[in-house]
Parts: structure tokens; C-alpha cells; sequence
């Protein structure tokens, strides 16, 4: 359990700017979705307090025990993932969910916790200087398997999200430049196969909308054009609170969720922007600086992990909603509606206190 | 520092992780720059485009299903009508807007406000109906000036409609707009705010399977209101259709008998539980029932229990008066108090518990039977044979019969009546049971409180010889799967017991006696007449006052059920004459002409 110790050694300006983004992020989810039936800000709160709660209860557990048992919460996630294949009911044309009573939760999103696990148990034996092919290999298998199955469901956003925590993992691991060109290498060509055989018809035109996102303005491009426009009428010191006319945005049928940042630039202008970028920097260097305080190989690899899935999900959402990456389904961490996100973000963050409150433990 | 010396190659580390963490920076800041051409660089441009941006967001109304009769005549139709609504995004200057709107449309600007308000929690962008059933005189006008009203969104709609007016109007019910409170209660998920919705009858009770899924369309429009093209669109589904039991023939038949007096008819097959006709009178034509504007002092009118909308059938309380002999006759048969030869003597009036009881003849019937007792509806007999069974009998053969119970009939608002018993009498009255009280249910005086419904049933289990049926009014084939109506337990009388009342009831059209108006010739009816006092509800009262220096015989209400034929029997006929005199006189002529519509149709 928690002793006096471990709670001075908690890292609470972690825990306040965790916080801090997350109200933010209620705030504008009420203002983008006030005016709809659902509550969805009311929900984001309880979810957030429910979160709060897992936190805890992550906290109570040291890391090490979780990475020990991390092969069999992994197996365990690989059964409910195939499960709700084969047993799941599609909610928007998707077998993401798992329903409960008052909600639904997305075991794809929780996965990215379980890899984290799994990925630092074994990297963290690898001893050498670089990347060798058996790990690399095992890595990916270690992905491909979850990503393969979440991709079926059919949501390739999230499958694809688990590759940055893969590379995280070989990037610490060290990666000379025969390992970087093989990865690359790998990546075309899964990019080309993709393309011929993978991808369907919407996914390929939001692809091709990316690059001219006005030739067709109420097919796929619509939602890119719409996001900017209501990002760039917002101006430099946008429009006021829940004034945004465009992002009280019927235009963009995410806008709670994956659209939420063209909220705040409409709303609260470049000034806006700019202060909410700041603030989710000062999260992610929060977490980067978090990286040495760890007593073991294991917990640098899951704080690495934790940080790199959180700033690929920030980084893509921003550059998905102005049109520099095609919209792949990917929420803005603490910021997008969603219980499953928020709840992995949370857990995430919670390993991290976790390998830094027990930095000085003895083994 | 001490944390540096479990973790080797910690400097390696550190240094892969800053250069990712640099990357993220450098990405950021690239974001950044985007950010600044986008808002502040292209500004200009993204602003004119939000200008320019309106949307539309349509409801496309689907279409009800349909009620049909058994013969699919149809009772509830839909046709086109058009409506227009008001767009609050598009109007310039909100009130200007309403001014002017008040004037082309003739609504005070008032009246119109007041609506718009009721749906202020609707985004800007959605349409709110000001006015429908538009003439084409009002469509022509709005289309005629639409590039002065980008604000007014002109749509048709299928409506609801009843070709036949007021005809079944009590079972079939009215639709009307959703209220917030609803709305509120959650019971209308899929619905929304101004939804019209089955508030009661058939159309209340299958608003699941008649209720349609509306669609919904989204369009950009320019700032003149033309649309540039759709964005999304889901198609109406439209609501199925329903079949039900009524017999548009015997509906119609059953109305225009009841015309000008207050009363209920309902026609049943005792065999199913069919119902081929339910009608209450006075009625309403439920078509003007539709209209999402009606004045409030109308819709006060109609949410009151007043005495029009009331389905009398399944609402309204009657002593059974004589009708209920046959359950002190069936009871007491059963019980082995009596038997068929069992003779009492009537003198026109008797004397029980120290109180003077009286027969409807005043120089009474003579000494006769059972049957015979039936057959004249003897008080006198009645009530000597009540006061054997006591009332503990009397009501457990009653409720066994079907009274003092819901008969289960897919109508929404159905009530009880009243089977009254010395507990009741403790625990709900708060009065002492009276031994004389029996003495008065014997001949279905008293606290006794049955609805014409519950009489049918009653009728019916009579003529099954103890089966129990649920009355409905769905036609259970039409709707496969989705609506059983399963039979009762069958009422626990020997099949003699039966035959015996049976044959009274014979003899009571057939061989003079109270029910002869009733006769149909070669139909082989069965019936019991009842005269009840009824005096129950204020409304009576004031009336009953009113009434007091008329003849005796307005005061009372008028009941005939009965069934035929005799054996193998298909059709119950109820009829209530409210303050209609004796039963004999006003409900049997009339439950006669029902069983020849009948017997000409189906026979």
C-alpha cells in the first residue's frame, strides 16, 4: 500500500497539470455540445472522477508487480478484443465497445496500457547497445496481434496508434542506421500493401482530400475544410466562450470528440492556441523529465512509452484537424470526449507517478 | 544522485529521449506556425467562408402507419399537408422578423413568439413549425416571397387523418404533440419536441409499431436560404400498419344507434375476445385533434375527464343492476344453496333485517323458479338467494366472473369497477358492512361498480360455459409474434350450472320475458336486462337533481348484454343507455338491431 514516503515522493504538479488539462477539456467540450442531447460534459466529469479513482488504485500496486503479470493482463486483453468480434453489437458501424449498464468502454484504448506493460517487461532484459532483429521481431508481434484484431473491428486509427509506442521502445532499445532503413523499409512497404489491399474506399479519399481538401467541400474534404474555417474565422483572439459560430459547430460531427481543438481555436483565437499548447507542453515535458526518476530499466521504458503515446496522439489530433494528416479517428488526450481515452490517459499517467513515487525503494 | 546508480546506461537513455522530446518541440512549433497562417495570416479568408456557411438541418417527416378495421377498411389514413417553420439563424433582426412574419402569415406576433419560445433549446439552425394545415392560398404566398423570407422554411408532411370523422374515435384515440413534460419522463426516447404521438387509444397503446422513424436531411444553404447541396440524409421508415378486430359495419351501426344519448356499446366475439365494435357516445371527431396548435383553452378541454373524450366502455362506472343476478344465480347453483326447482314467493315486497325491500312489479311476480326468476328478474328471488350466499360468496363469484378487475383489453386507461366485501367496506370505506348492503348487491345495487367491458366478459365467460378470453382490439395475426393474447384460467362452474342460467337467459328474450325486445327471430339470443339507479359521480348528482320532477323512468340507466346463438355462440352484444329507463325498454331494441346487423353480415 501507499506509505508516508511514497506519498512525498508523488509527483503532484504531475497530478496538477493532469488536472488542469482536463477541466479545460470539459469546458470545451460543454461548449461544443451543450446544445445536444447526451450531457456529454456531465459525463467527461463523472469519467473523469472515475479515472481519478483508477489512478488510485494503479498507485496502490508497485509497477513492477503489474510488469510481472504483464504477459497474462496482456492474454487476457487479446481474448476480450476477439471477443467482442465475434460477440460485440456495433455501435456507429464499429465493434469497438464493450457495453456496460451506464457505459461503454473501449478495450482498444485500454490495450495501449497493456502493451505499455508487456513492451518494458521485455526490453527491459535487452541489455545491448542496439536493437537486435529477435527483439525487433518480437516487438512487433507483440503489437500486431492487438493491432490486427482492433483493425478488424474495423478502427485502423487506433491499431495504427500502437506503432509510436513499438518505436518508442526500439528507440530506447538503440537504433543504428541498418535498424532505422530496415524500419523504414518495412514501413513502405506495409504502406503500399496497405494502400492495395487494406484500406477502404473512404480511408483512401480522406487521404486524397488531404491534399485538396476544396475540390469536393461535402465529400471527405468537407470535415477538413470545415475545421479550418472555423479555426481561422476564429481569428487572433477568437470569438468568446460558446460564441464560436461555427464550431457550435453542426459543420463537424465529431466536434465534441476528435474535432475539439477547432473549438478552441474558434473560440478563443490563435491567443487561445497558443496557451493550450503551452500547457500540454508543459505536460509532456513534465513527463519527459520524469524519465530518470526511476530505480530501474523498466520504469524508464514505461514512462518513455506513456510520454510518447500521449504527445503521438496530441500531435496527430492538431496536425489532423488543420489538414496536415488525414483524419485517422485520433482523440486529442484529455481534451476529445471520450471515457476509454480519458481512462488510459489517466492509467498512463498513473504508471508514471507510480515508477517515479517508488524511485528510491528498495528492490 | 542516488537514483542514477540502479540504471547503468541511464545517460544513454537520457540522451535518445531528449532527442525525441526536441523533435515533439520542433513539431509543435511547426503546428504553431500553421496555426498563425490559418488564424491570423488567412484570417480573412476563413471568416468570409463562415459567413457564408448556413446550414439547415430538416426533419423528414415519416409516415404513420395505418389502422385498418378486419374487413381493412381503412380507419386512420394520412394525407399531404404543408407547414412552415421558421429558421431563427437566418432571420436578420429577430424581431423585425416576427413582425413581418405575423403579418403574411395573420398570426399576433404574440401567439407566435410564445411558440418559438416553447423551443428555444433547439439549436438556431433547426426549423420551428409556426403554422401548418396551410391553405395553397398561404403556400403560394410564402413560395411566391421567398427571397424575402430566408427565415420560413416551407415543407410538406404526411398527416394523420380519419376519413370517417368521429367513427371509433374512443378506441382509436388522437395523436398530438409531444409535450416537454413527456419529453421529461423519458418514455419517448426516439421522439423530440413537437413529435406528434398517439395520446390514447390503439393509437397510444401501438405508438411503437405506428409510429415511423422520422428522417433527417443537413444542407448548406447560402444566406438567401437556397440550399448548395446536402451533407447528410437519413430516409424516413415508415411506420407499420395495424389490423384491428372493429367491424367498420357494426362500428357504424353501434354509433348511429347511440346518437343523442350518452351511453357504450361494445360487440365482442366470446370465442377470441375480438372486439368488432366499441363505441361511447357523446364522441369527438379526433381530427381536429391534430393540430399542433390548438388553443390552450381547447387543450384544457380535452385533458379534463369531461364526458366526450371519455371512453365510457372502459371508463365509465355503472351499478350492474339486474345484469348481476346472473352471479348470485351461477354462484348459488354452484354452491348447492339452490337448485333449479328452488321456489320463493314474491309479493312485490319483502322484509329483511327489520328493512322493507321491494320487487319492480308492486303486486309481485307469484311463487316461481329459478329460471322463471330469471326470466321476470325477480327482486324478491334475488335477494333471498343473495341473502343465503352472503356476501363473501357474492363477491368471490364475482371477481371470478371478471368483475372488480382490469379484462386486460389493449386500451390504455382502463378502469376497475368496484366489488365490494366487509373488508373493503372496513379498509377502504371506513365504514361497517351492513348486512342489508347484501341484500342490495344481490340484485347489483349497493357499492357495486362494473364497466360495459366488464359486462361483455361477463357475457362471454357466460356463453364459453366458464372460458376466459382477453377482449382486444388488435387483429393478433396482423402483428406476428408481437402480441399474444393469451386466454385466462377458465372460470371454475360445472358446465350444468351453466346450462341452467343459460336457460334463463334463454327465456328471457325468447319466452316474454323483461328481454323480449330483444328478439331476433331464429338467432336463438340470451340475454339479461338491467334498470340500475346510479348515482355515483357529481356530474349524476347535479343531474339527478335536476331531473327530480321528471318520470322515474330517466333516472335510470338502461343495461341488455346477452349472446348468440345459444350454442356455439359468436357474438356478445353490451348496451348501456345512461338514464335510459328500463333495460327492457330502451337497451333491448337496441341490442336487437345489433345482433340483426350482425347475423345479416355474418350469418
Amino acid at each position: 500500500m501507499i506509505d508516508r514516503n511514497l506519498l512525498r515522493n508523488t509527483d503532484w504538479i504531475l497530478i496538477g497539470i493532469l488536472l488542469l488539462n482536463s477541466i479545460l477539456g470539459v469546458a470545451f467540450i460543454y461548449s461544443s455540445s451543450h446544445y445536444l442531447p447526451g450531457n456529454y460534459y456531465v459525463k467527461q466529469i463523472l469519467w473523469m472522477v472515475f479515472s481519478s479513482i483508477a489512478i488510485f488504485l494503479f498507485l496502490c500496486v508497485d509497477y513492477s508487480t503489474l510488469v510481472t503479470y504483464s504477459l497474462y493482463l496482456y492474454l487476457v486483453l487479446i481474448g476480450v478484443l476477439g471477443g467482442i468480434l465475434i460477440f460485440g453489437m456495433p455501435i456507429a458501424g464499429a465493434k469497438s465497445w464493450f457495453k456496460f449498464p451506464f457505459f461503454n468502454v473501449q478495450p482498444s484504448e485500454v490495450a495501449k496500457i497493456m502493451i505499455i506493460l508487456l513492451l518494458a517487461n521485455v526490453f527491459a532484459k535487452f541489455r545491448r547497445n542496439y536493437l537486435s532483429m529477435g527483439k525487433g521481431f518480437l516487438g512487433v508481434s507483440i503489437i500486431a496481434v492487438p493491432a490486427f484484431l482492433v483493425a478488424l473491428q474495423p478502427d485502423l486509427g487506433t491499431a495504427l496508434s500502437y506503432i509510436p509506442i513499438l518505436l518508442a521502445a526500439f528507440f530506447l532499445a538503440g537504433l543504428n542506421k541498418k535498424t532505422i532503413i530496415g524500419i523504414l523499409i518495412c514501413g513502405l512497404l506495409l504502406g503500399i500493401f496497405g494502400w492495395n489491399f487494406g484500406l477502404k474506399d473512404y480511408q483512401k479519399k480522406r487521404l486524397t482530400a488531404l491534399i485538396s481538401p476544396s475540390q469536393d467541400p461535402l465529400g471527405s474534404g468537407y470535415h477538413i475544410l470545415q475545421s479550418k474555417i472555423a479555426i481561422g474565422s476564429g481569428g487572433f483572439l477568437g470569438k468568446g466562450f460558446r460564441k464560436g459560430t461555427q464550431s457550435q459547430l453542426r459543420f463537424l460531427p465529431a466536434r465534441h470528440t476528435d474535432f475539439v481543438f477547432s473549438v478552441v481555436g474558434e473560440e478563443f483565437g490563435f491567443i487561445g492556441v497558443v496557451l493550450i499548447l503551452l500547457s500540454y507542453s508543459f505536460l509532456l515535458w513534465r513527463l519527459f523529465q520524469s524519465i530518470g526518476h526511476s530505480r530501474d530499466r523498466t520504469g524508464v521504458y514505461i514512462i518513455f512509452m506513456v510520454a510518447i503515446m500521449i504527445a503521438f496522439q496530441f500531435l496527430i489530433n492538431l496536425m489532423m484537424i488543420i489538414g496536415l494528416f488525414p483524419i485517422a479517428g485520433i482523440p486529442l488526450p484529455l481534451f476529445s470526449y471520450g471515457g476509454s481515452s480519458l481512462l488510459t490517459t489517466y492509467i498512463g499517467i498513473a504508471l508514471v507517478l507510480n515508477v517515479k513515487m517508488r524511485r528510491f525503494a528498495n528492490i | 544522485m542516488e537514483n542514477n546508480k540502479v540504471y547503468e546506461d541511464l545517460i544513454l537513455v537520457l540522451r535518445r529521449s531528449k532527442k525525441i522530446f526536441i523533435f515533439i518541440q520542433v513539431l509543435t512549433v511547426f503546428l504553431l506556425l500553421n496555426f498563425w497562417k490559418i488564424q491570423v495570416l488567412d484570417h480573412k479568408k476563413y471568416w468570409e467562408k463562415s459567413e457564408a456557411n448556413r446550414m439547415r438541418e430538416i426533419v423528414l417527416p415519416s409516415q404513420r402507419g395505418l389502422i385498418k378495421d378486419r374487413g381493412e377498411t381503412i380507419l386512420a389514413d394520412n394525407k399531404a399537408s404543408f407547414k412552415v417553420s421558421i429558421i431563427r439563424e437566418n432571420c436578420e433582426d429577430y424581431d423585425k422578423s416576427c413582425r413581418k412574419i405575423s403579418r403574411l402569415l395573420k398570426i399576433e406576433e404574440d401567439v407566435l413568439k410564445e411558440r418559438i419560445k416553447r423551443y428555444e433549446s433547439f439549436p438556431v439552425f433547426k426549423p420551428i413549425v409556426i403554422k401548418e394545415n396551410l391553405s395553397f392560398e398561404e403556400v403560394a404566398v410564402i413560395e411566391a416571397r421567398k427571397l424575402e423570407f430566408p427565415e420560413l422554411f416551407l415543407q410538406a408532411e404526411p398527416k394523420r387523418f380519419y376519413p370517417f370523422g368521429s367513427l371509433a374515435a374512443h378506441a382509436l384515440g388522437y395523436i398530438q404533440e409531444l409535450s416537454g413534460e413527456e419529453i421529461k419522463n423519458g418514455l419517448y426516447q426516439q421522439r423530440r419536441l413537437g413529435d406528434l404521438i398517439g395520446k390514447t387509444g390503439v393509437e397510444k397503446v401501438y405508438e411503437a409499431t405506428l409510429g415511423g422513424t422520422d428522417g433527417e436531411a443537413l444542407e448548406i444553404v447560402d444566406s438567401m436560404g437556397r440550399s448548395k447541396g446536402k451533407i447528410a440524409k437519413r430516409e424516413p421508415e415508415k411506420g407499420q400498419n395495424i389490423i384491428l378486430t372493429l367491424d367498420y359495419t357494426l362500428q357504424e351501426k353501434a354509433e348511429e344507434l347511440l346518437e343523442g344519448r350518452e351511453g357504450a356499446v361494445v360487440m365482442m366475439d366470446p370465442q377470441t375476445g375480438e372486439i368488432l365494435a366499441l363505441a361511447s357516445y357523446p364522441t369527438f371527431d379526433h381530427n381536429k385533434f391534430i393540430d399542433r396548435f390548438t388553443p390552450e383553452e381547447w387543450l384544457d378541454l380535452v385533458n379534463s375527464p369531461e364526458f366526450p373524450l371519455e371512453n365510457r366502455v372502459i371508463r365509465g362506472q355503472y351499478a350492474p343492476g339486474s345484469i348481476f343476478k346472473l352471479v348470485i344465480d351461477l354462484g348459488a347453483l354452484e354452491l348447492g344453496l339452490v337448485d333449479e326447482e328452488t321456489t320463493f314467493t314474491c309479493k312485490g315486497e319483502i322484509e329483511i333485517y327489520n328493512e322493507p325491500f321491494t320487487c319492480w312489479v308492486e303486486k309481485g311476480h307469484g311463487e316461481m323458479n329459478l329460471i322463471q326468476a330469471i326470466r321476470n328478474s325477480c327482486n324478491i328471488y334475488h335477494y333471498q338467494v343473495g341473502k343465503k350466499m352472503g356476501i363473501d360468496e357474492i363477491s368471490r363469484y364475482a371477481k371470478m366472473l371478471g368483475f372488480g378487475a382490469k379484462t386486460g383489453i389493449d386500451l390504455p386507461g382502463e378502469k376497475t369497477g368496484l366489488v365490494p366485501d366487509p373488508q373493503w367496506g372496513r379498509e377502504v370505506r371506513k365504514e361497517r358492512w351492513q348486512p342489508g348492503e347484501t341484500i342490495s348487491v344481490s340484485i347489483g345495487q349497493g357499492p357495486l361498480m362494473v364497466t360495459p367491458l366488464q359486462v361483455a366478459l361477463y357475457t362471454s365467460i357466460i356463453a364459453n360455459r366458464g372460458r376466459k378470453v382477453t377482449p382486444h382490439l388488435l387483429n393478433s395475426q396482423s402483428l406476428a409474434g408481437k402480441r399474444v393474447f393469451s386466454e385466462r384460467d377458465a372460470v371454475d362452474i360445472e358446465l350444468s350450472t351453466f346450462e341452467t342460467v343459460i336457460q334463463g337467459m334463454w327465456e328471457v328474450v325468447n319466452k316474454g320475458g323483461t328481454g323480449w325486445a330483444a328478439n331476433v327471430k331464429g338467432f336463438d339470443i340470451c340475454g339479461k336486462t338491467g334498470s340500475t339507479q346510479l348515482v355515483s359521480t357529481e356530474k349524476d348528482k347535479e343531474k339527478k337533481v335536476e331531473e327530480e320532477e321528471e318520470e322515474e323512468e330517466t333516472k335510470t340507466h338502461s343495461w341488455f348484454t346477452g349472446f348468440a346463438p345459444r350454442d356455439n355462440p359468436k357474438i356478445v352484444v353490451t348496451v348501456i343507455i345512461e338514464y335510459g329507463g328500463m333495460g327492457g325498454a330502451t337497451a333491448a331494441p337496441l341490442a336487437r338491431k345489433l345482433f340483426n346487423s350482425y347475423r345479416r353480415k355474418y350469418d
